[in-house]
């Protein structure tokens, strides 16, 4: 665990592997922040679709949707989606939404 | 006070006092309940250290680095046990002051048993029959019992066994059921007449489904094409929403942990008055749920398990699943997970399918039995903090076999080997696109 600069005077916890370590503590300022650790240099509309839309169904049910539905809701396919976040849905939209770090074999 | 050694995979925050007596004492607890005691009896007394095991270690291949020769690493166990489990052994230590486990040793083992992938191939070529994977496991199991195991592992298994969700990847039941209904309108689009169904909770359905559950977060395709098939052999079959996840990391470190998850997956069977456990698309937990059913279940309450590819392969031969012939025109090759071929239990099964729905079905130069790891097996795969030691070492020759095939599709019936070979798309940017079984048999189905 350690503290997180986001950039404007305030800290969050995140895990070893770059996480918010309390999924609460997220707003558009710790997105913007955590993009540039995932190689996101500024987010721009399309991010927010994606974070948008993570963000939301993690609130309603919990966890990151199936890959298969985060592309046909925003209507971006696959390899749009590794544009926009080079290290996958995975580990660089959902770490950017706030979400906690998938565990199993994800 | 933490653990002293900082290891190549994170791990959390533990009692690092008096490891060595600790260690032994897990050991010899579970010699005493387990079967392992005359199999390392036995190690110890014929491992011949000859190093003929390197010849087939993908691991050593890559690396060259004599920490991966498979019979150096058992011997760091081996010793251990010989010294304090054996007579001989104890009473060399008395005579001529001889080794003593140290925290340094326990630190050996514990950055080397995770470097194998646990995949079994070097057990072809060892003459003594010796398995470094059994003992790559023990090692680990042994080592788990003093808190030293990947968090990754860990904490999965611990939302499996006492999370709210009982699945490694903590989906609750709400989204797995938002997840079924979407995957069923998605098979609607495509099939308008089917009405292919994922039956959910059914009681008295013949077979519960145990996908890998990380299939319901990456793998629509799939999980449509197991939905499909089962839906075209006219399958009475169910999701159970208590217990749905086939992962039983237990395989790759813990009997006690495998026990705990079988006896969990068994309930929900028994729960729904099921009949058959059918496994995913998994190599692993088709392999744990096999194994385990023997190893922690009474002859009386066992349960056959079963793989789907199994099951679309006997129905394919009786006439019950109809499939279009050389409907993928692509050039095909098809990868063998570790934990399902090595034993020679589902080798030709995928490629009787194959062959029939491919133009163009290839294989990679060593397959089957002799099939080489992914890079990820043993649950390496789940370990992103060890990802370049995957890409670059563990998964550097099955990157170089998929290469030589020019191969469109790589078939890859396995969550582990899934998330591996995309990975080794990536990274070694091969032309090749990975699937799974079922995401070409969809496409190949004669409903009619």
């Amino acid at each position: 665990m350690a503290e997180f600069d986001v950039g404007n005077g305030t800290t969050v916890e995140i895990d070893e592997d770059g996480f918010l370590q309390e999924p609460e503590n997220w707003n558009k300022e710790v997105a913007a922040a955590l993009g540039k650790t995932e190689g996101v240099e500024d987010l721009v509309d399309e991010h927010w679709k994606v974070v948008d839309f993570l963000r939301e169904y993690y609130l309603e049910f919990g966890v990151a949707p199936m890959i298969r539905k985060l592309c046909k809701s925003t209507g971006f396919k696959l390899n749009k989606i590794y544009e926009l976040f080079p290290s996958g849905p995975a580990k660089g939209a959902c770490k950017i939404a706030g979400l906690p770090k998938p565990t199993g074999c994800v | 006070m933490k653990a002293q050694a900082k290891y190549s995979y994170h791990v959390e925050a533990v009692d690092g006092q008096e490891r060595p007596r600790r260690f032994l004492e897990a050991f010899a607890a579970i010699l005493e309940h387990s079967n392992y005691g005359p199999v390392l009896e036995h190690y110890t007394r014929v491992s011949a250290k000859c190093s003929r095991c390197t010849a087939s270690c993908q691991v050593y291949e890559a690396s060259g680095d004599p920490r991966d020769i498979p019979c150096h690493r058992t011997e760091l166990l081996l010793k251990v046990y010989r010294r304090y489990f054996t007579l001989a052994g104890q009473l060399k230590a008395r005579l001529y002051d001889y080794y003593t486990l140290t925290d340094a040793h326990i630190d050996e083992m514990a950055e080397e048993f995770w470097r194998c992938t646990a995949c079994r191939r070097c057990k072809l070529s060892c003459p003594m029959g010796i398995d470094h994977g059994m003992v790559a496991h023990l090692a680990r199991w042994v080592m788990s019992e003093i808190d030293i195991v990947p968090k990754a592992l860990l904490v999965s298994v611990r939302e499996q066994l006492e999370g709210k969700s009982k699945n490694t990847s903590a989906i609750p039941v709400a989204a797995i059921k938002d997840t079924l209904e979407f995957l069923e309108e998605e098979l609607e689009e495509v099939f308008p007449d089917q009405k292919i169904k994922f039956p959910v909770d059914v009681e008295g359905a013949k077979y519960v489904f145990f996908p890998a559950v990380s299939d319901y977060l990456m793998e629509a395709d799939t999980l449509m094409g197991n939905a499909a098939m089962m839906h075209a052999i006219d399958a009475s079959w169910t999701v159970g929403t208590q217990n749905l996840d086939g992962i039983d990391y237990g395989l790759f470190y813990s009997d006690r942990m495998w026990e705990r998850i079988i006896k969990a997956q068994l309930a929900e069977i028994k729960r729904l008055g099921g009949q058959v456990m059918l496994i995913g698309e998994c190599g692993h937990a088709s392999r744990s749920a096999r194994e385990g059913m023997q190893n922690f279940i009474a002859p009386e309450d066992r349960v056959p398990v079963v793989n789907i590819m199994e099951l679309a392969h006997e129905k394919f031969r009786q006439g019950k699943l109809k499939l279009k012939p050389d409907v993928i025109e692509e050039r095909t090759t098809y990868h063998d997970p570790c934990n399902i071929a090595r034993t020679g239990w589902i080798v030709e099964q995928p490629r009787v399918l194959l062959r029939h729905i491919c133009k163009d079905f290839v294989e990679m130069d060593s397959h089957g039995v002799n099939g080489i790891c992914c890079g990820g097996g043993g649950g390496t795969v789940s370990i992103d903090e060890i990802h370049e030691f995957r890409m670059m070492i563990g998964g550097k020759t099955k990157a170089e076999q998929i290469r030589k095939t020019g191969a469109h599709y790589v078939v890859t019936p396995c969550a582990n080997c899934k998330k591996q070979v995309d990975e080794i798309i990536k990274a070694h940017k091969l032309p090749t696109n990975r699937v799974g079984l079922h995401d070409l048999l969809i496409k190949a189905i004669d409903f009619s």
